[in-house]
């Protein structure tokens, strides 16, 4: 890192200053949307805008929590609930899958990962219409079960491909000095691998949670009833209803990037690996 | 295969005890050899797919060559009318503008976000102390869920009250307020802003990657022969960024081509069906109109031109692997 050449003081600053300017020109409308979740009605119709609120107003927040009519922290436990039960069946399945393909040279190999690898590209609009037959003949409709089971087909395929590779780059000697201590195959896959692997795991379970958290196809058409449906639909049933209610929506939009923004500040080294890892988002 | 199994039973029965349980061990660990265990490892997951992706793929595509209505989509006679919906598409003008759209859409947003996202990545390259911090904060919009993006953008783009129609009003470059949304070439618009916000930040990080992969050496070496910046620029970090560039742009391509939830939030496909794209006129046929065969045959049309698309990315990823 040392020879390394850093700009110099002057250029330094412009640079950094540059920056700045690129950042909040990008993430505008992240600000935008909060500060007018923070206003009042009155003040986002206001002519000219104003840039930050002059009357500071939560009784977007606090009007979702008392009255029945739009619960948002309702669907805000409706997509943890869902996010994480998708993201539990997506580590659990994607963990010994991506050590099998990566460690084992059996036959059938190519055509697995060459299926996991196109059902990344899958348009949701092919699945929707035989997932719903599927789900009313298995009576999930109209469950979270439902949303669970369609969101980790997005976590799994994903999964696969990144732990793949975490389980390729571990040395082999590894394994079978577990073997020598007296490990079998499944044990050191346990004990040994998946603790090395753990980055990977951790990368995983971020993406599979993300996707669940932002999915609103599955969620919206497996799941009729409103208070069982996952915040993205609630916002998107809200728009429909009372479209003009900007402090409510965006107070909406606000409370569904918690979770997402809490991820990036304390996971954020994972969130690049899993990017640059080559993947689509689902 | 019958006999052979016969013969080696026969075989075997000839043997002493000993000798015969050892044959078929022997015969019982070959079937399972190290690597043949790993599909144990494997199956769950590939099930789990088979089951919840595979099976329907089957069966969105035997839907549409049906006639399935809201009466018979889960109970009930199903007819087979071949390639009735397929045909009946070609002269259907939502369809035609909808497959229009989502190429235009696609190679559009390609654009703005890979160049965007490019000079982002050349940019953050550079050393200076907020480089890698602002960098990362960068990432967010590519993280926050589709639907709220749409909202955001809809706020943005709003007519009366969107900070948009202000700032072009500040500069005196429209009189009266734009109806962004609801006129059929301004939403498009929309939807390409919205998208490529999503996008820069994808484009930047893998392009940045990339960057680092250059080695140094080549930098300092065409510094030396005397390369000024754009030389050097399309003379070795163009050529070999040229992987990363690749699959850059095919999995922008696969991404943005079958986008849904922005389209569907955003405009629902409207103003007078202008900014339909495949997966929203599907869905639309589908579950609002509950004409599930031809709304199925819309999303093969979609899947198919994906796939097409897709080998190129299988090529790029499996020639990467076995080598």
């Amino acid at each position: 890192m040392d020879d390394e050449k850093r700009a110099s003081g002057k250029k330094n600053i412009i640079l950094c200053v540059a920056s700045v300017l690129i950042l909040c020109i990008l993430l505008f409308p992240l600000y935008w949307a909060f500060i007018t979740s923070l206003k009042t009605e009155q003040e986002i119709f206001q002519n000219p805008p104003t840039f930050y609120p002059h009357i500071v107003n939560s009784k977007s927040y606090a009007a979702q929590v008392e009255t029945g009519d739009f619960n948002m922290f309702r669907s805000f436990g409706n997509s943890f609930l869902i996010s994480i039960g998708a993201t539990v069946i997506a580590v659990l399945l994607a963990v010994p899958a991506s050590y099998g393909i990566a460690k084992y040279r059996f036959k059938g190999r190519k055509i697995m990962l060459l299926s996991f690898l196109v059902t990344q590209m899958l348009p949701v609009s092919v699945l929707l219409t035989p997932m719903f037959i599927m789900f009313k003949n298995l009576h999930v409709y109209n469950t979270w079960v439902a949303a669970v089971l369609a969101d980790a087909t997005i976590g799994i395929p994903f999964s696969i491909l990144i732990l793949k590779n975490y389980f390729a780059s571990i040395p082999k000697d590894l394994e079978e000095a577990a073997y020598l201590d007296g490990c079998n195959r499944f044990t050191a896959f346990i004990r040994i691998l998946i603790p090395i692997a753990r980055p990977g795991v951790m990368v995983c379970a971020i993406f599979s949670f993300l996707y669940a958290w932002g999915d609103l196809a599955y969620g919206m058409t497996f799941i009729l009833d409103q208070e069982k449906r996952p915040i993205t639909a609630g916002i998107f049933n809200f728009m429909g209803q009372y479209g003009t209610k900007w402090s409510y929506l965006t107070a909406f939009a606000v409370v569904t990037i918690i979770p997402v923004a809490l991820i990036f500040i304390f996971m954020q080294k994972y969130i690049v690996s899993g990017m640059t890892s080559g993947a689509v988002k689902g | 295969m019958g006999c052979c199994t016969e013969l080696y039973l026969c075989k075997l029965a000839r043997q002493p005890f000993s000798i015969r349980k050892e044959l078929f061990m022997g015969k019982i660990k070959k079937k399972f050899r190290y690597d043949n265990v790993g599909i144990f490892f494997v199956l769950p997951a590939f099930i789990y797919m088979l089951v919840f992706v595979g099976y329907p793929i089957i069966r969105n595509i035997i839907l549409s060559f049906q006639d399935v209505g809201a009466g018979n989509l889960v109970r009930g006679a199903k007819n087979f009318v071949m390639f009735d919906n397929y045909v009946e598409l070609m002269g259907d003008k939502v369809f035609t503008t909808s497959l229009f759209n989502t190429l235009r859409y696609t190679v559009l947003c390609l654009v703005f976000q890979f160049v965007i996202g490019f000079a982002l990545a050349l940019f953050f390259n550079r050393k200076f102390a907020f480089a890698k911090p602002i960098r990362g904060i960068l990432l967010v919009p590519w993280m926050i869920p589709v639907t709220v993006t749409a909202l955001m953008f809809k706020l943005l783009f709003a007519t009366d009250i969107g900070v948009i129609n202000f700032i072009l009003r500040s500069l005196h470059l429209i009189g009266k307020n734009i109806e962004w949304l609801t006129t059929p070439g301004t939403a498009m618009f929309a939807l390409i802003c919205a998208n490529v916000w999503i996008g820069i930040p994808f484009n930047m990080i893998l392009i940045s990657t990339g960057l680092t992969t250059i080695p140094k050496e080549l930098y300092e070496s065409s510094s030396i022969d005397g390369a000024n910046k754009v030389q050097t620029f399309m003379k070795i970090t163009l050529p070999l960024l040229k992987p990363t560039i690749e699959s850059v742009l095919i999995l922008g391509f696969i991404y943005t081509f079958k986008v849904y939830d922005l389209v569907y939030v955003m405009t629902s496909g409207g103003p007078v069906n202008s900014t339909h794209m495949l997966s929203t006129y599907s869905y639309k046929l589908s579950f609002e109109m509950f004409k599930y065969s031809k709304g199925s045959a819309v999303a093969n049309v979609l899947l198919v031109i994906l796939l097409i698309v897709g080998v190129f990315y299988i090529k790029a990823t499996t020639d990467e692997e076995e080598a």
